[in-house]
């Protein structure tokens, strides 16, 4: 028979170290489907032996925990999922430990909260739900989910910086959460590229009103006293140490920085060190490259002048011709960088992994897992919503399990062949 | 040339068969309306086509050149307004091309001019008679849409709020139909809300005749018009950009005795959009004669209503705050005697 000549030689195929190899006996029977009806495919071990899963499910309340997203100095961002709506959020993990080593830690947390509990616009990131746990000292922050920083997809990029017609978009969408924010009395004082978040469908949502300032509501003008945010992103007013200034015009400054930042991969004023960088953001002296056409240079002029009453303010800056201006998409248009060691482009849900483990997590393959183990991870669905997370949640001991586990599947897999 | 789908006709030749077919379908004969159904028919076929030079088709992109000529000839023609009036005689697949149309028009732009927004601002009437539509059910939801498409825009915001034919929203959002009077009451929102210096200027330029009208929403019989309008002057009055609406809003002892009133409205719902206006009053540093009067009169009865308001609410942490820092206030006011005794 023609097909008894075909199985050994997709089998020597099968033991090329080169998979790609192992197509071509497939290729020559799409081309004569006939002659071969069937063959019988065998693959590498590597392939099919059982991986063991690393990924343990973790429920806090009704969120199931997925990856991580990223990591700042409070604690960490993962990504999760709500059970009952199926909805895909980010959640932000506090450490009250790590907090009191922060100047102002808690309190900004806090206010935080406060502020974006009443907050609800397009461009300004939603915060769901939060759960505490005064036992292990953590508090949850359920937030919408984000695909990624604006710094982060800055930083993908070579010359760490957008296509004009890319910043111009941000910009517009930038200048719109502003106005809402003001509008609500709010100064944000910290608005730069990593303060940015992307959704899914390139919605820009402004994040992260840690050190903002509500102003009294019947304040008769935006006067504030403290600052906190970065110093790169600093007027020359607080760069100058003045004790009171313009609160709105400070996110003016910043948003300026960061389009200029975004449209040149530069920073405006540089220095060694803090001192150095408030020296040269005091003097107000910098230039812009002239890649920039007039328009966009005369915006940033506007929005980066040392006297706070000469800066343009958000009104001016919504009407201003540069940003009126319908840019087309260029194909030099940064896409989201991929995500996690695997680089996948997609940047897929990671909580997939955990909900098979919640799910079909069956104790018989691995001894490390016991009943009660299992029966317990299933217990939050009925916890209620000040849910005391019953799995164990610590990092340390988890990192080691996975590597336990890991040497585990090794042997098993040398078991196996 | 390009040509589009099965067409042959130029964006002239288009335009104009748009406009003769409309006008055989707008004549009005001693029987009313013509109803021609094959004029009708190549109508909506036109329309489709004029779409497609628009939007292009799956396999081909729409010529700028195209795209402006069509634009030109349908300012010069006036054909847009014809489009508007003669709505109701148009199938409803054609009723969709004119709002897809339209809305491309809407936002064309070329560097930083905006064509049809500047054809739009010199031919008004446009704007007009997208908002008579409300008063065609047919076809009124179809031009609330298209009216919000122009609400995105400052301008055109600017020309409907400081006409005349604003005030009447105020008989919109109360009319018998619902879907129709919450569709209005959204465009009434739009163009109270998204301009903020442009709704800012108009409602201190207009406070007073605004809100009289406004007040007749407030105490509307309707259920969702009271509460969406309680709503949304919340939304309006805590507004930065309102400041100076809000402080006379505040300063006026009448509506003060409505937002008390309606916190004790049947409805919960009501109450508590009430109390995040009376919150305004009260938290007021600057509380005029009048309205300490009204407020030391009923002290007692204020602190002990609030002390029970909406105690079901325990994990609204901010409402808690607030109720909290409003009973403390209302318990510290004193006499314009004890002020006195302060000042000295």
């Amino acid at each position: 028979m023609a097909d008894g000549d075909m199985v050994p030689q997709a089998m020597t195929l099968v033991e090329d170290e080169y998979p790609h190899v192992r197509m071509d006996p497939f290729i020559s029977i799409m081309e004569d489907p006939d002659e071969v009806p069937f063959i019988i495919h065998r693959v590498d071990s590597n392939e099919i032996v059982y991986q063991p899963r690393r990924r343990k499910a973790k429920l806090i309340g009704k969120y199931l925990m997925g990856d991580m997203l990223g990591e700042g100095s409070y604690g960490k961002v993962k990504e999760c999922i709500d059970t009952e709506s199926l909805c895909r959020r980010a959640v932000k993990i506090l450490k009250r430990r790590k907090l009191r080593k922060i100047p102002n830690g808690e309190q900004n947390v806090q206010r935080e909260i406060q502020l974006l509990k009443r907050l609800q616009h397009r461009h300004v990131i939603r915060l769901l739900d939060v759960h505490v746990n005064d036992e292990k000292q953590k508090m949850y922050l359920i937030m919408e989910y984000c695909v990624c920083e604006l710094q982060e997809m800055l930083e993908s990029t070579k010359d760490k910086k957008f296509p004009i017609c890319q910043s111009h978009n941000y910009f517009g969408q930038l200048v719109e959460g502003l106005e809402y924010l003001h509008g609500q009395g709010i100064v944000h004082k910290d608005i730069k590229p990593s303060n940015l978040l992307l959704t899914t469908d390139e919605t820009l949502r402004i994040t992260d009103l840690g050190v903002a300032e509500k102003l009294d509501m019947f304040a008769e003008d935006d006067t504030c006293r403290t600052s906190q945010g970065s110093p790169a992103f600093q007027p020359p007013e607080i760069a100058n140490g003045l004790e009171t200034f313009v609160g709105f015009k400070v996110d003016v400054w910043a948003s300026g920085v960061t389009l200029y930042n975004m449209t040149t991969g530069l920073y405006p004023f540089e220095g060694d060190n803090i001192y150095r960088l408030f020296v040269n953001i005091g003097k107000g002296e910098y230039t812009i490259p002239d890649t920039l056409d007039s328009l966009l240079s005369n915006l940033l002029t506007g929005m980066l002048q040392t006297e706070p009453e000469k800066r343009l303010g958000i009104q001016q800056i919504k009407r201003h011709d540069w940003v009126i201006k319908k840019l087309s998409r260029t194909p030099d248009y940064v896409p989201f960088p991929p995500s996690g060691e695997e680089g996948d482009v997609y940047r897929s849900m990671s909580v997939v992994q955990y909900l098979e483990d919640l799910h079909s997590g069956s104790p018989s393959d691995d001894e490390e897992y016991d009943d009660s183990q299992i029966f317990s991870d299933n217990i939050p669905y009925s916890a209620n919503n000040n849910a005391q997370p019953v799995v164990k949640e610590n990092t340390i001991p988890e990192h080691k399990h996975k590597k336990k586990r890991a040497k585990s599947g090794l042997l098993a897999s040398c078991k196996q062949s | 040339m390009p040509f589009f789908g099965s067409s042959k006709k130029s964006p002239q030749e288009l335009v104009k068969a748009i406009k003769d077919q409309l006008q055989v379908l707008g004549t009005k004969s001693a029987k009313g309306y013509q109803t021609d159904k094959k004029v009708s028919e190549d109508l909506t076929k036109n329309l489709q086509v004029m779409k497609t030079m628009l939007y292009g088709s799956a396999d081909s992109e729409p010529s700028t050149e195209v795209v402006a000529q069509l634009a030109q000839e349908v300012y010069n023609t006036g054909t847009l307004i014809l489009l508007i009036k003669h709505l109701i005689r148009i199938d409803f697949e054609g009723r969709k091309d004119i709002d897809r149309i339209f809305a491309n028009l809407l936002r064309r732009q070329i560097g930083t001019r905006m064509p049809t927004v500047e054809y739009l601002c010199t031919k008004q009437e446009v704007l007009f008679e997208l908002l008579n539509k409300y008063e065609e059910p047919e076809t009124a939801l179809l031009g609330g849409r298209m009216l919000r498409e122009c609400c995105r825009i400052e301008s055109l915001t600017k020309i409907l709020l400081y006409h005349e034919a604003f005030y009447k929203f105020f008989d919109y959002v109360e009319l018998s139909t619902f879907d129709i009077a919450s569709d209005a009451f959204s465009t009434f929102k739009e163009l109270l809300t998204r301009h903020k210096m442009v709704s800012a200027e108009f409602l201190e330029a207009n406070y007073d005749r605004f809100f009289v009208n406004y007040q007749k929403l407030l105490s509307s019989e309707n259920y969702v018009t009271r509460r969406q309008a309680l709503k949304l002057l919340g939304e309006l009055l805590l507004d930065r950009h309102n400041f100076t609406t809000m402080t006379r809003y505040i300063s006026s002892p009448d509506n003060l005795k409505l937002m008390m009133n309606m916190l004790r409205e049947k409805s919960r719902n009501i109450q508590f959009e009430a109390f995040h206006v009376f919150k305004v009053f009260v938290a007021n540093p600057n509380k005029p004669k009048p309205i300490l009067d009204i407020l030391l009169r009923n002290k007692d009865r204020l602190v002990e209503f609030l002390t029970k308001f909406h105690t079901e609410r325990s994990e609204d942490e901010q409402f808690i705050d607030e109720k909290t820092y409003l009973i403390k206030q209302i318990t510290e006011l004193s006499g314009p005697k004890d002020q006195m005794e302060v000042l000295k």
